[in-house]
């Protein structure tokens, strides 16, 4: 009993699934049982960083076995307690079935087998606020490495070699960036990790300083020995309070320990780290506005060149790396480049974590190999389409990312292939989408969200995606115009030519990619005034009601968000055409069927006849 | 020094600078509007993006720094369209009136706002200026016009409001001052134009062109000049002796010859006048009545040369006893007007549309309906035949169908609806076409053919007015006489012709708009329409005089403040306008000109005023704020679409906890009209402001000013950017700004005063006394009380040069060391 941990995921996603309570109930039910004292309950009960299956949350996972727990009730952690850690049986009944059989180790997972954890490793087996924790995982071996073994030019050939490429987006070479700016003749340079992350539904970034906050403190001094620096910053959103107070927390016992500071592990080399918190803006994300965050200005961009690496933070040169990029490196070193480099395409090496969302089973984070093809993630690592629903389409790279639809399945995803095919790697935001969605209203959303997030600094940018916004509203409202989808293109072709930023250059994306593949959706919108997914509302025809079938039973008066359904009880409703938005809530809920749109109807009617 | 190319030729310039600045030197234009030359640029706007040749990129070339081996292009048909998208979008957000509604629909452009301002103070003459630059004919197109500006006139938004009364401000500015004023002339030239025609086109012509320095002889073939005027305009709306008072200018026209009664292709032929002229204008209008197309028609008159008869006839002509006058236009108002005037019979007028489709102007109609005109609408003729020493017409009736091109609904005839009507006299008034002279080449319609988008027809043949465009009014003959005399410019001058093209940005037609669009207007107090002092109608149907009195002086000046003068502060130097135009935006391609905003004027304090509708975003104000003044009083606020420039706590500039100085540096750097003084909006359509650099009095930093005056008063403080002086960033507080209001004060001293001892009152005394009376009493306290007795202290109102002078006197004359300034010289 004394060897067991339970490790409670604590990423966001099972927070709100409730892991706090589960991780109480645990503590409690361990006291209460008299089995440890206080002091040792909190040894053996950890928090980890996400653990990654969040749609399987609350997940707790026991060692040594690593039997993993997962959808757990309150009710169940008696049952673990008495069972498992007190009788030493693997509680069969709550395990996780896949493909018919029940899982009993959490690496034997689907959706984590099928990964490569680099940048993850540790996340899920440590307890971020332990150092020792992480020194046991090989922590702070790469750093004294460095400190002992190699010179600073040694360290970049190391990470040239690997082909680690940024993981924050546009995938520029990160051991050329070291060198450049290790190159750049200054007194003063500076490291800067960029934790800005600000795609919607990317989290891999606060998965990496929530979960494993010394990796990114052992990464950055290794960065500033690299390139000379010995000041460096994390640039954190304000939205992530628990990587703040992680990696504080994390930051000071590092000092103590010697790991950062004066004269770390009694080597020459200085280095300390400051978090600066940002307030949440997306094109903070972007380097040059990240600086002027950082210097305590409004987060706008610059052209660049200079690129930060002459010309960086308060005029000095600066690498910036984004958070998972720098998570590669102390295994890099520890294991070598070749290690590294043997993983991955020819142009894409390593690992790339992922953050899947959307109409898919395992939906959270994962880390696999470059060159898996979309297929292998989608439907072995992730589970495939629940409802037994079509796959349509993956956005891939967030708002600045594109659509890739069915024919693109056994894509080998590296940052080349996924370019060619109107995506970008981005910070792996990965979105699926089953045939209920209708591309124009994606399209639109994601644009919504950059036009909103535009600085406003160039016109192209905050105006140009304004006007194609407009446009995409139109045609989703059954406005369109013949000649919009051309209108779209060209002015979304001149945005990414004529814009400032990373943000502007890529906004356009969604909708243009969307229109690559599915031009046949935008047309129907605009011709026939149909949204073929029947999503866009307004375009939607209004549902009815067979008085025949219906039993007056008044769901549907009480679901409708609109008021438009009258009826006494169990007289027969009636829908008003002109009002109903056609959500379809109506047919959702009613018992017997007798809700239907007229097209619908005579379709089925006719496969049916 | 750094090798660079730029658009295929090699150069060497110096590394310390941008791309831009590299290319500007050398002699190349890019266009920007985020760069300033004071400041640091930011490559916001992405107007100045040249292209790389190495990597294909689009680079701003303001934020690039100069490096070797660099290889541009600064414009490409690539380049073009990406600065035009960007233009267009800022236009798209863009939200305002470049020129104000009424100037934009004059078909001549005269400058409405400039004088009726200037007619509200009182100051005609200069309105008759400011008239007469683009109205030849201010007498007679101040009574005939059909004021295209007061339909448009933003003051029809308010409730219970009609139109400034435009028109009537050139009447009373021509009637007041029309001889006394000479427009002024360029010297002659030895280049000579013949005019065929004497109407308006050809009168406006020889206007321009004389303007310019040309000279010209106007050929007339009928005994009188003035055209449509004399002949086509009934003596009750322009009397003959307006007319005659008005064309004297044109015969005192220094190098201008009036020659009446040749006839082209009578008396002159159009070879011989090529041959001998440099250049012929056609302008001989529109005279051949339109044919009604009915058997029996030549028993009726035609309304044109039912006009021209009456008026050679002095107005003297037999009753025509019951009339019908068939048509719909102000040609058959006239002639309607006119009949009555000759009859006491019923006079008729049939149309074969409604009222609402009459092309006559709505005053005609009522003043026709008041003098008793019958009118029969939805009526047709079909013949006209005589009977019993009488005419007998008939009509068929008719009813209204779908639109035609016009956009008016087309009449059908009713089957079987025929009837008869008698009458002694019918005119067919309804309509005229031009009689081109044979030589020369005609369209469709039968007017004179020119090259499309100018007014050539063939060689050094010109041609304007009617006999192009078919009939039209006066102000349009004179707007294309106008256009024709700068193409005749051009020819002579051996330049292409080319009428720049101007970018309008507009708020849109009264009618979209309610005074909340308005927030430019302060105050807007309703303030009814001045009224025309009409002759009562039974009066003026028994003679042919003038209907109408010019409105008194008085009235016209109060009619002035009705005017909200809509245009743009920035009308004439706006950078955003100026490209616009150069890449001739018409309207947004992406999205229209903005009519509707979220956003408010700021203006709570008395020096600046913002108007964040204008914004284009630039970021110059933010950055000399920031960066040159250091005030930190602006920045950027909000993102997205609505990103804008604002205080903080969205807070005005005025408010206690801005750290606004009011240094005014923001409005100079401003390439719209989004950031302006407030004093000078007020003073903004004095145009033709003369420049004066001076140093500031009010302390010793020596900041350098430039004082825009009008009449040697001061309308605004400029700034001055120049290397090698005291302040190159141009840098000027509030004083040096704002505080120039006391230099034409009224209450301001002009004589000296000297306080009697006795009354204790100070009495004006001339210069001479007052000048001997301080030396006396110096030179007695100097002999009493030594130099030292002395002390100065002098105003900061004084100039520079008055605070030297009165040390130099103090040191030099009295010989005290003891006076100080505030700017401590």
């Amino acid at each position: 009993m004394d060897n067991r941990e339970v490790l409670i995921c604590s990423g966001t996603g099972c927070l709100s699934s409730g892991a706090e309570e589960i991780e109480a109930r645990f503590r409690e039910e361990l006291k209460n049982k008299n089995l440890v004292d206080d002091i040792s309950v909190k040894k053996v009960v950890k928090k980890t960083g996400c653990v990654g299956p969040c749609s399987l949350g609350p997940i707790a996972i026991v060692k040594p076995e690593k039997t993993f727990y997962g959808k757990l009730d309150i009710e169940d952690v008696p049952v673990i307690v008495k069972e498992h850690l007190q009788e030493g049986k693997i509680v069969q009944e709550l395990l996780i079935e896949e493909d018919g059989k029940k899982v009993e180790e959490y690496t034997d997972l689907n959706f984590i087998k099928g990964q490569k954890q680099i940048a993850l490793k540790n996340i899920g087996e440590i307890d971020p606020s332990s150092i020792e924790d992480y020194l046991a995982q090989d922590g702070y071996q790469a750093l004294e490495k460095v400190l002992t073994e190699m010179t600073g030019e040694q360290v970049i050939q190391e990470i040239k070699d690997s082909g680690l490429r940024g993981r924050g987006g546009a995938g520029y070479p990160t051991g050329l960036k070291w060198e450049f700016t290790a190159n750049a003749e200054s007194d003063e340079k500076y490291v800067i990790c960029n934790a800005d992350e600000g795609d919607p539904g990317a989290f891999m970034d606060r998965s990496i300083i929530e979960g494993d906050p010394h990796k990114v403190i052992e990464s950055m001094t290794i960065t500033g020995y690299a390139v000379g620096a010995e000041r460096g910053y994390v640039y954190v959103r304000a939205e992530y309070p628990l990587a703040i107070e992680n990696l504080g927390s994390a930051l000071e016992t590092a000092r103590q320990e010697g790991y950062l500071g004066e004269n770390i592990l009694e080597s020459d080399f200085s280095f300390d780290i400051e978090i600066r918190v940002g307030a949440g803006a997306f094109v903070c994300g972007e380097e040059t506005a990240l600086i002027k965050s950082i210097e305590g200005e409004r987060g706008m961009p610059n052209p660049k060149p200079p690129y930060p690496a002459a010309k960086g933070l308060w005029g000095q040169p600066t690498v910036i790396n984004n958070v998972e990029t720098l998570s590669c490196v102390p295994e890099i070193i520890n294991l070598g480049s070749s290690w590294f480099a043997g993983i991955g395409t020819e142009s894409s090496k390593g690992s790339k974590v992922f953050a899947v969302a959307g109409d898919v089973r395992g939906t959270g984070l994962i880390e696999v190999p470059m060159g898996i093809t979309i297929r292998e993630v989608i439907f072995d690592v992730a589970g495939g389409i629940p409802d037994n629903k079509e796959f349509k389409a993956v956005q891939i790279g967030g708002p600045s990312g594109g659509t890739i639809p069915a024919q693109y399945l056994d894509l080998e995803i590296d940052y080349e292939s996924l370019d060619e095919a109107g995506a970008i790697m981005g910070s792996g935001g990965l979105v699926v989408m089953d045939e209920d969605n209708c591309m124009v209203d994606v399209a639109r959303f994601f644009l919504d969200f950059t036009q909103d997030e535009s600085c406003g600094k160039c016109p192209p940018c905050r105006i140009g995606t304004k006007r194609m916004l407009e446009i995409l509203e139109r045609i989703t409202s059954g406005e369109g115009e013949a000649g919009d989808i051309e209108l779209l293109e060209e002015l979304g072709e001149k945005i990414i030519e004529t814009s400032l930023c990373g943000l502007g250059q890529t906004a356009p994306n969604p909708v243009l990619s969307t229109i690559r593949f599915f031009r046949d959706e935008y047309e129907a919108h605009i011709n026939d005034k149909t949204c073929p997914a029947g999503r866009c509302t307004s375009l939607a025809e209004p549902y009815v009601i067979d008085p025949e079938l219906c039993i007056g039973c008044t769901q549907c008066v009480d679901v409708c968000p609109v008021d438009a359904i009258s009826g006494e009880k169990k007289e027969v409703h009636v829908i008003a055409e002109d009002i109903c938005i056609s959500c379809g809530a109506c047919e959702e809920v009613c018992p017997v069927d007798a809700i239907y749109q007229r097209s619908n109807k005579e379709e089925g009617d006719k496969n049916n006849g | 020094m750094a090798e660079i190319t730029i658009n295929g030729t090699q150069y060497q310039v110096a590394e310390d600078q941008t791309l831009l600045e590299a290319a500007e030197s050398l002699g190349y234009e890019i266009p920007t509007l985020c760069h300033f030359d004071i400041l640091t640029d930011v490559g916001a706007c992405r107007m100045c993006l040249v292209e790389d040749q190495e990597t294909g990129r689009l680079l701003p070339s303001c934020a690039t720094q100069v490096s070797d081996g660099i290889n541009i292009v600064t414009d490409n048909q690539r380049i073009f369209q990406a600065r035009k998208t960007v233009l267009d979008l800022l236009l798209s957000d863009h939200c305002g009136d470049c020129e104000a509604p009424c100037t934009i629909a004059c078909p001549a452009h005269a400058k409405v706002e400039e004088y009726v301002r200037a007619g509200r103070e009182g100051d005609f003459r200069k309105a008759l200026a400011i008239i007469k630059e683009r109205i030849p004919l201010p007498m007679s197109i101040g009574r005939v016009c059909p004021r295209f500006c007061e339909a448009d006139c933003r003051r029809n938004v308010m409730e219970n409001e009609e139109a400034v009364a435009i028109n009537d401000f050139k009447r009373k500015a021509a009637d007041l001052h029309y001889e006394e004023y000479t427009e002024p002339r360029e010297e002659l030239t030895d280049k000579k134009v013949a005019i065929i025609g004497a109407g308006p086109a050809g009168l406006g012509t020889a206007y321009f062109l004389r303007k310019w320095g040309i000279g010209s002889d106007i050929f007339e073939k009928r005994e009188k000049p003035g055209g449509m005027l004399r002949y086509g305009i009934p003596e009750f709306r322009l009397p003959k002796e307006i007319l005659d008072r008005e064309l004297d200018h044109f015969y005192k026209m220094d190098g201008v010859t009036i020659n009446c009664s040749q006839e082209l292709g009578r008396d002159i032929e159009l070879e011989e006048l090529k041959a001998k002229y440099d250049a012929v204008v056609i302008s001989v209008g529109c005279w051949q009545p339109s044919s009604m197309r009915t058997e029996g028609e030549e028993l009726a008159w035609g309304g044109i040369d039912f006009l021209e008869k009456l008026s050679q006839q002095g107005y003297e002509m037999e009753d025509p006893g019951e009339t019908i006058v068939v048509g719909g236009g102000n040609t058959a108002m006239d002639c309607v007007r006119s009949a009555l005037r000759l009859t006491d019979k019923n006079v008729h007028c049939y149309y074969r549309r409604t009222e609402e489709q009459m092309p006559a102007e709505q005053i005609e109609i009522d003043e026709a309906r008041e003098e008793g005109c019958n009118f029969e609408f939805l009526s047709q003729p079909v013949n006209l035949r005589e009977e019993d020493g009488r005419l007998v017409l008939k009509c068929i009736r008719m009813e209204l169908g779908e639109p035609d091109d016009s956009g008016r609904r087309r009449p059908i005839p009713i089957e079987g609806s025929e009837f008869e009507v008698r009458a002694d006299t019918v005119i067919a008034a309804i309509g005229q076409k031009t009689i081109a002279p044979e030589e020369l080449p005609t369209n469709d319609w039968g007017d004179v053919a020119v090259v499309e988008n100018s007014y050539q027809v063939e060689d050094n043949v010109f041609a304007a007015g009617d006999c192009v465009t078919g009939p039209a009014t006066v102000v349009e003959a004179v707007a294309a006489a106008r256009k024709a005399a700068l193409n005749v410019e051009s020819y002579l001058k051996g330049e292409e012709f080319y009428l720049p093209f101007e970018t309008n940005v507009s708020q849109g037609h009264w009618e979209s708009l309610d005074m909340e669009d308005l927030d430019f207007v302060e105050d807007p107090r309703p303030q009814e329409r001045v009224e025309l002092p009409m002759m009562d109608a039974k009066t003026r149907v028994k003679c042919f005089d003038e209907v109408s009195e010019t409105i008194s002086a008085e009235k016209m000046e109060k009619e002035g403040e009705r005017c909200f003068e809509c245009s743009c502060t920035v009308k004439n130097n706006c950078e955003l306008r100026d490209l616009a135009s150069r890449f001739e935006i018409e309207e947004p391609v992406y999205g229209g000109f903005k009519t509707k905003t979220g956003f408010e004027l700021e203006a709570d304090n008395p020096f600046l005023v913002h108007d964040p509708d204008k914004c284009i975003l630039c970021g110059r104000c933010v950055r000399v704020d920031n960066n040159v003044q250091c005030s930190d009083a602006i920045d950027f606020v909000n993102r997205g679409f609505d990103a804008r420039i604002g205080a903080a706590l969205k807070q005005d500039l005025g408010s206690e906890d801005s750290s606004c100085v009011f240094c005014g540096q923001c409005v100079e750097a401003c390439p719209t009209g989004a950031l302006e003084y407030r004093p000078f909006i007020s003073e903004r359509l004095e145009h033709d402001l003369e420049s004066t650099e001076t140093t500031c009095g009010y302390c010793g930093v020596g900041c350098k000013l430039d004082l825009q005056t009008n009449d040697n008063r001061v309308i605004k403080v400029g700034s001055i950017y120049r290397a090698n002086i005291p302040n190159p960033d141009g840098e000027a507080c509030v004083k040096g700004r704002f505080g120039y209001e006391f230099i034409d004060h009224p209450d301001r001293l002009t004589t000296p005063l000297i306080k009697d001892k006795e009354k204790g009152e100070f009495r004006e005394a001339s210069w001479d006394e007052a000048l001997d009376y301080v030396a006396d009493n110096f030179r007695r306290i100097k002999g009493e009380d030594g130099a030292e007795a002395f002390g100065s202290l002098c105003s900061a109102r004084c100039s520079n040069e008055e605070n030297y002078l009165i040390q130099k006197l103090m040191r030099a004359a009295i010989g005290t060391h003891t006076i100080d300034h505030c700017a401590r010289l």
